[in-house]
């Protein structure tokens, strides 16, 4: 049995203003409930701009983006947030808040324009907290976190906000081994346990092996592969879009990617 | 009001006293005609002055009353009185003059009104080889002073001490009592009255005018509207020029209304270069100012 | 109990308004009082609502803008309004009500122009840009309005600085009932921000993708905190600091959600102008204090001693 298609994103083709060449020609993506979905590519290769068109921020030159069903364009920023949280790569918090003040936030797309929180929504944020493992620091100040305990509030918050889809864009950009391996451990519970469909921004090419369904590799704006991660993550491939030599080898039934030294 | 005749009694003799001791206004140490003006600068004419330019409506006044207009060559946009001053070319503005516009007249005297940016350009006028004076005109005490300077400075000193004895018998002589209670109100947004240390203060006093806002020592202050309200002038006096007509602007504002002499629309007209002015006009100024207070117009 | 606090406060500073004067009015006779009843009254009311816009709009640009200095003032709202006044003061023109609506016509005209500059390709306000056309609009103004003063006739032009250094001189009840009019609106606006504004915090992108509506939100805020403003100035010309410091003080005592803050401020500026009109109408009477000094001397120590508090956590 399929399980339910929740982003369907098909051969969009994107131009930022004033810009000679596109930004993204004929890419797709198709995104399941409970599956793993990680983007991954060089730097510049269009994996913020994926995002941006398949969650209707920006209208793409061609193709098309549903979200569950109805075009991306067709939903409110308040009605998406009911069932996307994103959690992009930068945030600057201006304001000193407590984790728990933070996660809230999350709530917004599902108050009232003059109504108060009502206990549906702080049981949500508790949820979100445990599932996202900083239970224990809901009463500390924000910038009283490290960075792998603040990048789980972020998520939380992402989950406080009840989502079918998360996307994640470079959650593991600053966080030391053990703070994102704890992270990957925890998008792969979520997307097994509670049915999230994820789709995962990384750098980081043998954790995306690992842990995800299907890998989409981008490359100058085009698809080099989307499948599983044995199909897409080829030696060639991987020399091509990276352009650095690499070894290919298996890991947990997995393909592993060992970049080659040049010089001995 | 008794208190305000001694007290003006007092500074005229004061400021006779202060004439005598300190050696200024006219009395020359020495030389052809050697005068020390009001910045405490020294200046030598050869002989009286024959072309003068004055950058002060009240200098020029003066110069008229003195009998020398005929040897005035240039005045500022400002100086309307006597009506054959208009006739004179005008060099711009007084303050803060044109240097090149009034040395386009090839003056021998220049004299200004005192402030620190005249001073400036006194000095800028000696670099020029003219000889500039400054003299302070703020006060009716001022112009007795100003008066016996310019008389010396023009070869007109007979007329000056008579002028200036005028003004200075003016000052001293026993205030009439005053009969009205007068507000002189000089901008509405916010509301600024008129006070002790103002040339218009003092003529009120000559006047038998009583200013309601005697107890602000400055020239001029803002005051709340309540304050106004509650020490209710009969009249309220407003400094305009003859082109309006009319109640002022302000009468009209609501919150103005709960003042007695704007709802009664009891409102005295000045002209300002009448009553603006500390010149040798000052008696027909305070007589002026008499007349129209006990008679104010609708 | 914060807020019982804070309405007491509101409350004490409303009646010392009404009750407190160079006047002397016995408080038996206060309420059948001509003097309290054509000039306190709406003076108080007045001082309130100025106060309070002055201090919800600096909230709301503070967050806009997303810089904790931000006040009512950046947006060159300030050298318009003087702008204006100058205009109409140059050309004499009559009417009592020619001021204040040329004021508010000179404050409109510097935000459409800053609004203008702060559009960047196309519908994006760039609060960053916003400051800077804001700062550059208010030098431009102020040195138009330099050049024309000094060419004017200097008596009249000095006093429309003194005009705009800000006071409720000017309070009646027919300006009362205008600007409260005319406020709701706006005010209504800001308050409706509330919640999207702590969302704007975290950055324009979270905020977007946590479900507001970030390009309308920012030209909403910027409008309404602009509109109100003007209207301000209009009525009481350029009273500082009240929209720069009550914003924070309010932050250190209520915290940064906006929800309470931006009420918090309204009451506060409220509070803190009527008590600061008291001071100026009394400290040395018969003279009067611009009101913009008072708030000055007594806003900057409060500021302070919260400053420590804060910092100290």
């Amino acid at each position: 049995m399929d399980r339910e298609l929740i982003l369907d994103v098909r051969d969009v083709a994107y131009r930022y203003p004033g810009a000679s060449t596109d930004a993204l020609a004929g890419v797709s993506l198709a995104v399941r409930a409970g599956t793993v979905h990680a983007v991954l590519g060089p730097n510049g290769g269009g994996k913020t701009t994926l995002v941006r068109v398949a969650l209707g921020v920006v209208a793409p030159r061609a193709g098309t983006t549903t979200i569950l069903g109805r075009a991306a364009a067709a939903w409110s920023r308040r009605e998406l947030a009911r069932v996307v949280g994103v959690v992009p790569q930068q945030e600057e918090n201006l304001f000193p808040q407590r984790v728990r003040e933070t996660v809230l936030l999350g709530r917004y797309a599902h108050l009232s324009l003059w109504g108060a929180e009502r206990p549906a929504d702080h049981a949500a944020v508790t949820r979100a907290l445990a599932r996202a493992d900083v239970l224990d620091l809901a009463d500390r100040w924000v910038w009283a976190l490290s960075g792998g305990e603040y990048q789980r509030v972020r998520l939380a918050r992402a989950l406080a906000q009840e989502p079918r889809l998360l996307v994640l864009d470079e959650p593991t950009a600053s966080l030391d081994l053990r703070h994102e391996m704890e992270l990957f451990e925890l998008i792969r519970t979520l997307a097994a346990q509670d049915g999230l469909a994820v789709v995962l921004i990384t750098h980081h090419v043998n954790l995306a092996a690992r842990y995800a369904d299907r890998v989409l590799l981008l490359a100058g704006g085009r698809s080099a592969g989307d499948g599983p991660p044995a199909d897409v993550l080829t030696r060639e491939t991987i020399e091509r879009v990276f352009a650095w030599p690499v070894a290919i080898a298996p890991f947990d039934g997995r393909p592993q990617m060992i970049p080659l030294r040049k010089h001995p | 009001m008794r208190r305000w005749a001694h007290r003006t009694h007092l500074a005229g003799l004061l400021a006779l006293a202060a004439g005598a001791v300190c050696g200024r206004g006219g009395r020359a140490p020495s030389g052809p005609l050697a005068v020390t003006d009001d910045a405490g600068r020294t200046l030598t004419l050869s002989a009286p002055a024959r072309r003068i330019v004055s950058l002060s409506p009240a200098v020029t006044e003066l110069v008229f009353a003195l009998g020398a207009g005929d040897r005035l060559v240039g005045r500022t946009t400002w100086c309307d009185y006597p009506p054959a001053a208009r006739a004179v070319p005008s060099v711009g503005d007084g303050l803060n003059p044109n240097i090149e516009a009034v040395a386009a007249r090839r003056p021998d005297l220049v004299v200004l009104y005192r402030s620190p940016l005249n001073e400036t350009a006194a000095r800028q006028l000696e670099r020029l080889g003219i000889a500039a004076a400054v003299v302070r005109q703020d006060r009716l005490e001022d112009v007795a002073r100003a008066a016996r300077l310019v008389g010396r400075l023009v070869g007109q000193e007979a007329r000056a001490e008579a002028l200036a004895d005028t003004l200075t018998r003016l000052v001293t002589q026993p205030a009439p009592r005053a009969h009205t209670r007068v507000a002189f109100v000089v901008w509405d947004t916010p509301p600024m009255v008129i006070g002790a240390g103002s040339y218009l203060d003092q003529l009120a006093t000559l006047a038998g005018v009583e200013n309601v806002f005697h107890d602000i020592g400055p020239a001029s202050a803002v005051v709340a509207l309540e304050t106004l309200a509650t020490r209710d002038p009969d009249v309220i006096a407003v400094l305009r020029d003859s082109a309006a007509s009319g109640p002022p602007a302000f009468a009209r504002r609501a919150e103005w209304q709960v003042i007695r002499a704007v709802r009664e629309r009891r409102f005295v007209y000045l002209t300002g270069s009448l009553f603006g002015r500390p010149g040798p006009r000052a008696p027909q100024a305070a007589a002026e100012l008499r007349r129209l207070t006990e008679a104010p117009a609708r | 109990m914060k807020w019982l606090g804070l309405g007491l406060v509101a409350v004490g500073a409303f009646l010392s308004a009404v009750l407190l004067g160079p006047a002397h009015v016995p408080l038996a006779g206060a309420l059948s009082s001509d003097i309290v009843r054509t000039l306190r009254l709406p003076r108080a009311i007045l001082a309130f609502l100025v106060g309070g816009s002055l201090a919800l709009s600096g909230a709301g640009l503070q967050a806009l803008v997303r810089n904790p200095l931000a006040d009512p003032f950046l947006l060159g709202l300030s050298g318009g309004a003087g702008l204006g006044a100058v205009v109409a003061l140059a050309l004499h023109v009559a009417s009592p009500w020619a001021l204040p609506l040329a004021a508010f016509a000179g404050a409109l005209g510097a935000m459409a122009l800053v609004y203008r500059l702060g559009l960047v390709g196309g519908a994006a306000l760039d609060p960053r840009i916003l400051i800077l056309a804001g700062v550059a609009v208010g030098a431009f103004a102020a040195a138009v309005t330099t050049a024309i003063v000094s060419l004017s006739d200097a008596a009249e032009l000095r006093n429309a600085f003194l005009w705009l250094w800000g006071g409720l001189s000017g309070a009646s009840w027919d300006s009362v009932r205008l600007v409260a009019l005319y406020a709701v609106l706006p005010i209504a606006v800001l308050l409706a921000a509330a919640r999207p504004l702590d969302l704007l915090a975290l950055g324009e992108e979270p905020a977007r993708h946590l479900g507001a509506d970030v390009e309308p939100l920012k030209r909403r805020v910027f409008l309404a905190a602009s509109l109100l403003t003007a209207a301000v100035v209009a009525v009481s010309g350029v009273i500082g600091f009240v929209g720069l410091v009550v914003p924070h003080a309010m932050r250190a005592l209520w915290g940064h959600r906006h929800r309470t803050l931006l009420p918090a401020a309204f009451l506060g500026g409220g509070a803190l102008l009527a008590l600061s009109d008291t001071v100026a109408r009394v400290a040395v009477a018969p003279r009067e204090l611009p009101v913009g000094i008072v708030t000055a001397l007594v806003g900057v120590p409060a500021f302070a001693f919260l400053l420590r508090r804060w910092t100290a956590n």
